[in-house]
């Protein structure tokens, strides 16, 4: 049986239309003038017992309101939703009792008491009888390093040290679901490696079923066998990993600051790419950021080193940086049928 | 039963570490118990300078006034201890770190407020309970074992009565985005609380008594003590008054938290 079984599932919101200005809040005052907002809308999915899914999509695509329905605090417009065989929303104490949050950017222990306190209190929050409490703190020991930390304050823990107590604390009532949210964000590589490691142990070890999302398709890549992309409250894709990697891991993305950028730099960058590499080259050309522009390149069919050569020859460029294709970018590739 | 048991025992556990935690800054802690022990005296020092001048308020003796500030004190020590992580619910709220809350198997209110135990409040109960001794000697009230249950039952009601009004006003950050006005008032309005309901015009005697009915912290309980042959009826009512407010304020709080995650994204 399915852990988590979801179906038809909608959550829609009614926001008031605001008008500008002070006349305009006042005259909200008395307005009924609302739009619906369709954050979660139809979807259908089923998660089986000790996977790892990333969750993922751009922000506002309805990833925190799926996960608030699952957790049993937010109840749905329409359709059905249960976890371990519970409808969530009926019981949100018991629902809490089954599952773990992590956020990232935020504690869920105690600021000012040393580590080894908060989770005593956990201990006695989701009664957990001794036994467990001491074989679970022997495994978060062997993958952590938690009791070099027992006595710290939690706000003197630098902020990786706090993301491995606080995935810690939430797997310490052996939870059948953890929800982690953003667990890598803001982190350097190195933590970010430990904290992937610590996931997939405490998987392994506990069987435990996670739902990540995340806005780093690295981490997906690392830890899911599976990947549900949302956006627009609607499921683009929901298979395996390995079918998004092996495309968007090709893609890298220049970051080029050009010196006396205007109106026509981007048409001509355009232009002079195609003219050398031919139209159908897999080098798209854009201007997200201001004083950036960005050339998205798929490895597969250009290799990165030719393009920025053909750049630097071409434009006179002073800054550049190389990164991972964004999340928004493989939305929109796959609306495109990349998947397809 | 065995639930209010395991919270209970939650409680000390919680607060213990925390007091712990606290105790490491004992400058901090030293400081805001001198200031709050002088505070609460500087009341006190009103009713001294006015009495000065005057015989009586209302007809309300000097002693009188000492003893209605003291049960005053008393009643609002509850909300002061063990609510006062009220203050910053609005900021949570903005900021939506209040998601954190929903995520335990505890109830919402008590893990809220489980988070801040305000030592310095315990002062305050402290002089409160002094200045009681002091003008009930004074007064020559003779405590038979009836009234001492009184008092603690009108004592109880009283801090429920505060507890519910400051909560009530602070709930309102649920639904607005600036919330500060409508706590503000209510902690303003709290001042009153230790002065004879008489002294107040009749549509502000009325709002006290029957609308945001703080009479209730002080006055009109204290009434039975010092005046039990003048006691309007109303005043015995006053344990109702408080639990029905709470279960009011219980209703509000449980209504903006449903509301609350409505709108986030």
């Amino acid at each position: 049986m399915s852990l988590i079984h979801i179906q038809d599932l909608s959550k829609h919101f009614k926001i008031l239309n605001r008008r500008q200005g002070l006349g305009g809040a006042f005259r909200d005052l008395f307005s009924g003038d609302y739009r619906t907002v369709r954050a979660v809308d139809g979807i259908a999915l089923d998660i089986q017992p000790g996977e790892i899914v990333g969750y993922i999509g751009p922000n506002g695509a309805g990833k925190s309101t799926t996960i608030k329905m699952m957790t049993g605090i937010l109840k749905p417009t329409a359709g059905t939703i249960t976890v371990n065989g519970q409808v969530p929303y009926a019981n949100r104490i018991r629902q809490a009792q089954i599952m773990g949050v992590v956020f990232g950017q935020r504690t869920q222990l105690w600021w000012d008491l040393p580590v080894i306190e908060s989770f005593k209190i956990l201990k006695e929050i989701y009664r957990v009888d001794q036994a467990t409490f001491d074989r679970h703190m022997e495994v978060f020991e062997k993958l952590v390093g938690l009791k070099e930390l027992y006595s710290q304050q939690v706000r003197t823990l630098s902020l990786g040290q706090r993301m491995l107590c606080d995935i810690s604390a939430s797997f310490l009532h052996n939870p059948q679901v953890v929800f982690l949210d953003e667990p890598t964000i803001g982190l350097d590589v190195s933590i970010k490696a430990k904290i992937r490691s610590v996931v997939s142990e405490l998987n392994r070890v506990r069987g435990t079923t996670i739902i990540l999302t995340t806005h780093d398709l690295g981490d997906v890549e690392a830890l899911c066998r599976r990947i549900i992309i949302l956006d627009k409250g609607k499921i683009l894709f929901d298979g395996p990993t390995k079918k998004v990697t092996s495309l968007f891991g090709a893609y890298r993305t220049l970051k080029l600051q050009i010196d006396d950028f205007d109106d026509t730099t981007l048409s001509s960058l355009r232009e002079k790419l195609a003219g050398r590499f031919g139209r159908d080259h897999g080098v798209t050309v854009a201007s997200i950021e201001e004083l950036w522009t960005d050339v998205t390149i798929d490895q597969a069919r250009t290799p990165l080193s030719d393009v920025l050569n053909f750049i630097m020859k071409t434009f006179p460029v002073f800054d550049v940086r190389i990164v991972e294709i964004s999340m928004e970018k493989v939305v929109q590739q796959v609306y495109e049928g990349a998947l397809g | 039963m065995r639930t209010l048991a395991r919270y209970l025992r939650l409680y000390f556990i919680i607060e213990a570490q925390y007091i712990k935690a606290r105790m490491q800054y004992r400058a901090d802690f030293l400081v805001s118990s001198i200031g709050m022990f002088f505070s609460s005296l500087a009341t006190l020092a009103v009713f001294w300078i006015l009495f000065n001048s005057i015989n009586d308020l209302a007809g309300w003796t000097f002693m009188e006034m000492v003893f209605i500030y003291a049960f005053y004190m008393i009643a609002i020590s509850p909300m002061q201890i063990l609510f006062d992580h009220f203050w910053q619910l609005r900021f949570h709220i903005r900021q939506g770190t209040f998601l954190k809350y929903y995520f335990r198997p505890l109830n919402m209110m008590f893990y809220y407020m489980s988070e801040m135990f305000d030592l310095k409040g315990l002062t305050q109960l402290l002089v409160g309970i002094g200045l009681l001794i002091y003008a009930s000697t004074q007064l020559e009230i003779s405590w038979t074992a009836a009234r001492v249950i009184l008092l603690l039952v009108t004592l109880f009601s009283a801090a429920l009565v505060q507890v519910a009004v400051v909560l009530i006003a602070t709930c309102a950050a649920f639904w607005v985005v600036d919330s500060w006005p409508v706590l503000g008032l209510a902690w303003k309005l709290r001042e009153f609380a230790p002065y004879p309901m008489s002294i107040f015009d009749g549509a502000f005697r009325f709002t006290f008594t029957y609308i945001i009915p703080i009479g209730f912290v002080a006055f009109y309980p204290s009434q039975l003590f010092l005046r039990p042959e003048q006691v309007s009826p109303l005043v015995y009512a006053s344990p109702l008054i408080g639990i029905a407010l709470f279960a009011l304020m219980y209703w509000i709080w449980t209504q903006g938290v449903n509301s609350y995650t409505g709108t986030g994204s």
